[in-house]
C-alpha cells in the first residue's frame, strides 16, 4: 500500500496538539499533578492494555460477518486515558479490490475524513487509533497489515494498535478479540528496510518477535448492560424454587450451549491452509537459496580475480616493474544485495497461527468426545 | 425473542393474499440486530445535556414478506423546541452515502428515537422519512431507555398510517407491529461475550476474552447445574414428595433415553483417532515452524 496518501489523510486527522489548559489570561498554568493522568500532552504514559467498547465489539463482528472473503477491515477511534487505550467508536473502510490504484487510496482518504467529520458532529470521538482486521483460522501475518500498522505506529500518538478478530472461531462460539502492536525491534529493521539475514540476527527477529499483543478488555456501559440484563435475564416465576416443573426461560437471550457440539468444522479447511502456506514457505525457501548461491557465485569469482591481482603485482614487484593497479571488484563483479527475508518470517507465523488455531481446536474436540464416550460408563 | 415488557396488544395488520411483491405496503414485523441497538444506546450517551431525546436513520434491508430487518443505525442531528423541530438533511444524506459505499445493501428503512413519547413532531419526521424511503413505508423505533423510572427499558416499532378526514403531513397514527431481536451465529457468541461477565450493576463491567477451553469448562459446568437439579427434582419426585408432571417425565425419558452403547463401534473411535492424529500434526507443525525460524538465526560461521 503506498504510504503517501494514506499518510496525509492520518496526519489531516491528528488531533491538533492541546495547548495547556488556560483559564482566561494567556498564561501558561503547569497541569495540577491531580490532573497529570488525565491531560498527557506529550504522550508520556506508555500503554499497557486496551480496551473495548461494546458497540465496537458488535460493530466489528457485524462487518467481518458480511465482508466478502477476509477483507474486512477498518478504522479504530478513542482516547488514551492513563494508560489505557480506549476505543469507543469504529467505522469499516471500503473495501478496494486494487491496491496499486491511485484512485482508490484517494477515495479511501476522502470516504476516511468525511466519516471522521461526521462523527465529530454528533460528539463521538474522532482521533484513530488504530485499524482493526478480520481474518479466518488465524492467519493475519501477511503484508498489508505489516506496512499500515508500521505506518501508523510513525503517525499516530502512542502507536496504533491493530485488533485482530478471528472470524471462524468467532462462528464457533467464541468471540475473540486480540489487540497487537508491532516490536521495537522489528521497527527498527523495518524503517531500515533491511531484512538479510545479519540484521535478522541482530535483533533476534522470528515470527514470534514481530507482533507483541496486548491485553485486551472489553467495557459494556452501565446503560448497555442493563438494556442486555433485561433481556437476558430469565423471569423465573417465584414457584419455581419449589417445583422446578414449573420454571420456564422466557429469556430474549437464551444461553446458547453451541461449544458443545461434537465435530471437528473446519479442520480440513485449516489443514489445506496449512499445507498451501508451507508449499508457499518451501518455494521462498528455494527462492532464498537460489539467490545466496548467486551471491556466493559472484563473490568467489570476486575473490579469485583479487587474488589473481594480487599474484600478478607480487610477480611484477619481483621483476622490477610498476604494479598494475588494483581495480576496484565492486565495478566489475556486480554482487547482488543479500535478499530479504521479510517474506519467509511472515509465512513462517502464518504457519505457526494455523497449526495454534488447529490445535485449539483438536482439543476440544478430544475432551468433547472423551466426555461423550465417559457417558457408556467406561 | 421479544424485545420489551410483555403487552396484550395484538397486532392488526393488512395481510391479504397476494398482496406479496406490491410495493408500498405495509411492514409487518421488524427484526432488530444487536450492532444497532448498541449505536442507538450510545448516540443516547453522547447526546447534549440540552437534548431530550436523539434520532438517528436506521438501515437494513426489506424481505418480499413485509419483514424488515434493521441492520445498523446512525446518529443524525436534529434539534427540538418548543416551537419547530429540525433535522440536518445534508448530513443524513452524507453518512447515507458512507454507509451505502461499505455495504450496497443496506437501504434506509426508518428512524429511531429514544423516549417513547409520540407527538407531533414524530409525525413530521415519519413524514420526512416516508419522502426519503418512497415507495415503501418507514418504520419508527422508539427505544426507552429505561433510564427514568417507572418506565420499562424496551424498543417499540411502528408504522405510521394517516388519519383524519384531510390528511395533514402532521396528523398520524401510529400503529405498533411487532418487534424482536435476531442474531446469527457469530453475533451470538458477540453477545455472550459481553453477558458473560458477572454483572456488577452500577458500574461498567469488564470481561476479558477467554480461550476455547475456557469456554467449553464454563458451558460444562452450567449443563453439569442442570443435570443436578433435574437429578433433585426426578428424586423428590421418586420419592413421593412433589407430585410429577407427565409431560416432563416423558420428555426427560426422550432426552436421556438414547444410550451410546454402540457408539463403540461404527465410527466414534475412528474419529477419535482422527482428532488424536491432527492434534498431535498441528503440534509438530508448529516445533517445525519454531525451529526453522531459530535457524534463520544461527550464522553460518
Amino acid at each position: 500500500m503506498a504510504a503517501t496518501s494514506m499518510a496525509a489523510a492520518l496526519a489531516a486527522s491528528l488531533p491538533a496538539p492541546q495547548a495547556a489548559p488556560t483559564p482566561s489570561a494567556p498564561t501558561y498554568e503547569a497541569i495540577p499533578a491531580s490532573m497529570a493522568k488525565v491531560i498527557d500532552i506529550e504522550a508520556e504514559i506508555p500503554i499497557t492494555s486496551v480496551q473495548l467498547d461494546a458497540m465496537v465489539v458488535s460493530k466489528i463482528i457485524k462487518h467481518a460477518k458480511e465482508a466478502p472473503g477476509s477483507s474486512a477491515h477498518g478504522l479504530l477511534l478513542g482516547l488514551d486515558l492513563d494508560g489505557t487505550l480506549e476505543v469507543s467508536n469504529s467505522f469499516p473502510l471500503p473495501h478496494h479490490s486494487n491496491d496499486e490504484d491511485d484512485k482508490s487510496l484517494k477515495s479511501v482518504a476522502r470516504y476516511q475524513g468525511a466519516m471522521l467529520r461526521s462523527l465529530k458532529e454528533v460528539q463521538a470521538d474522532d482521533s484513530v487509533i488504530g485499524f482493526y482486521q478480520g481474518m479466518t483460522l488465524g492467519s493475519f501475518f501477511n503484508q498489508t497489515l505489516v506496512d499500515t500498522q508500521a505506518i501508523h505506529q510513525e503517525k499516530l500518538r502512542h502507536g496504533g494498535i491493530v485488533i485482530v478478530h478471528d472470524i471462524s472461531q468467532t462462528a464457533r462460539g467464541n468471540a475473540s478479540f486480540r489487540a497487537f502492536r508491532l516490536t521495537r525491534a522489528f521497527l527498527d529493521a523495518y524503517k531500515k528496510s533491511n531484512f538479510s539475514s545479519t540484521s535478522l540476527i541482530d535483533h533476534r527477529l522470528t515470527f514470534s518477535t514481530i507482533l507483541e499483543e496486548v491485553p485486551l478488555k472489553i467495557r459494556t456501559n452501565a446503560l448497555v448492560s442493563s438494556f442486555l440484563s433485561t433481556l437476558s435475564e430469565a423471569a423465573v416465576p417465584p414457584a419455581a424454587a419449589t417445583n422446578p416443573a414449573l420454571a420456564t426461560s422466557s429469556a430474549a437471550i437464551p444461553p446458547s450451549y453451541s461449544t458443545l457440539n461434537l465435530g471437528l468444522a473446519n479442520t480440513p479447511r485449516n489443514l489445506e491452509l496449512i499445507v498451501e502456506a508451507l508449499d508457499n514457505y518451501k518455494t521462498e525457501e528455494g527462492n532464498l537459496a537460489y539467490l545466496h548461491r548467486q551471491i556466493a557465485r559472484e563473490k568467489a569469482k570476486a575473490d579469485a580475480y583479487v587474488a589473481k591481482r594480487k599474484e600478478e603485482n607480487a610477480s611484477r614487484v619481483a621483476a622490477g616493474l610498476a604494479p598494475l593497479p588494483e581495480e576496484d571488484v565492486n565495478r566489475l563483479f556486480k554482487i547482488p544485495p543479500e535478499p530479504s527475508r521479510l517474506e519467509s518470517l511472515l509465512l513462517l507465523g502464518r504457519i505457526d497461527a494455523y497449526g495454534k488455531s488447529l490445535e485449539e481446536t483438536a482439543s476440544t474436540g478430544l475432551v468433547k468426545m472423551y466426555a461423550a464416550k465417559g457417558n457408556t460408563g467406561n | 425473542m421479544p424485545l420489551g415488557p410483555p403487552s396484550s396488544a395484538i397486532f392488526l395488520q393488512n395481510v391479504a393474499p397476494g398482496f406479496t411483491s406490491t410495493p408500498g405496503r405495509t411492514p409487518t414485523s421488524v427484526t432488530v440486530h444487536p450492532v444497532a441497538l448498541f449505536s442507538i444506546l450510545d448516540h443516547y450517551l453522547r447526546r447534549n445535556d440540552a437534548q431530550d431525546r436523539v434520532i438517528g436513520t436506521l438501515l437494513g434491508t426489506r424481505s418480499e414478506n413485509g419483514e424488515v430487518e434493521v441492520r445498523s443505525a446512525f446518529a443524525v442531528l436534529h434539534s427540538e423546541t418548543a416551537e419547530q423541530v429540525a433535522v440536518d438533511m445534508e448530513y443524513h444524506r452524507t453518512m447515507y452515502d458512507l454507509h451505502h459505499k461499505v455495504n450496497p445493501k443496506e437501504v434506509i428503512v426508518g428512524w429511531y428515537s429514544t423516549g417513547s413519547n409520540l407527538n407531533t413532531y414524530s409525525a413530521l419526521i415519519q413524514n420526512f422519512y416516508t419522502q426519503e424511503t418512497a415507495p415503501h413505508q418507514a418504520i419508527h423505533l422508539a427505544i426507552n431507555t429505561g433510564v427514568e423510572e417507572g418506565q420499562q427499558a424496551g424498543v417499540k416499532a411502528y408504522v405510521g398510517s394517516p388519519v383524519g378526514v384531510n390528511p395533514k403531513p402532521e396528523n398520524c397514527v401510529f400503529v405498533p407491529i411487532p418487534c424482536e431481536l435476531r442474531f446469527n451465529d457469530a453475533e451470538r457468541s458477540g453477545l455472550d461475550l459481553l453477558t458473560s461477565a458477572p454483572a456488577n450493576p452500577g458500574s461498567a463491567t469488564f470481561t476479558n476474552p477467554a480461550s476455547d477451553l475456557e469456554l467449553l469448562e464454563r458451558s460444562l459446568q452450567q449443563l453439569s447445574d442442570m443435570l443436578d437439579r433435574v437429578l433433585s427434582y426426578v428424586q423428590s419426585v421418586l420419592a413421593g414428595e412433589v407430585k410429577g408432571d407427565a409431560a416432563v417425565g416423558r420428555y426427560l425419558m426422550d432426552a436421556l433415553g438414547p444410550s451410546t452403547e454402540d457408539l463403540e463401534k461404527g465410527e466414534f473411535n475412528s474419529h477419535l483417532q482422527d482428532t488424536l492424529m491432527v492434534s498431535y500434526l498441528a503440534n509438530l507443525v508448529r516445533s517445525q515452524a519454531e525451529v526453522s525460524s531459530r535457524l534463520a538465526l544461527v550464522k553460518a560461521s
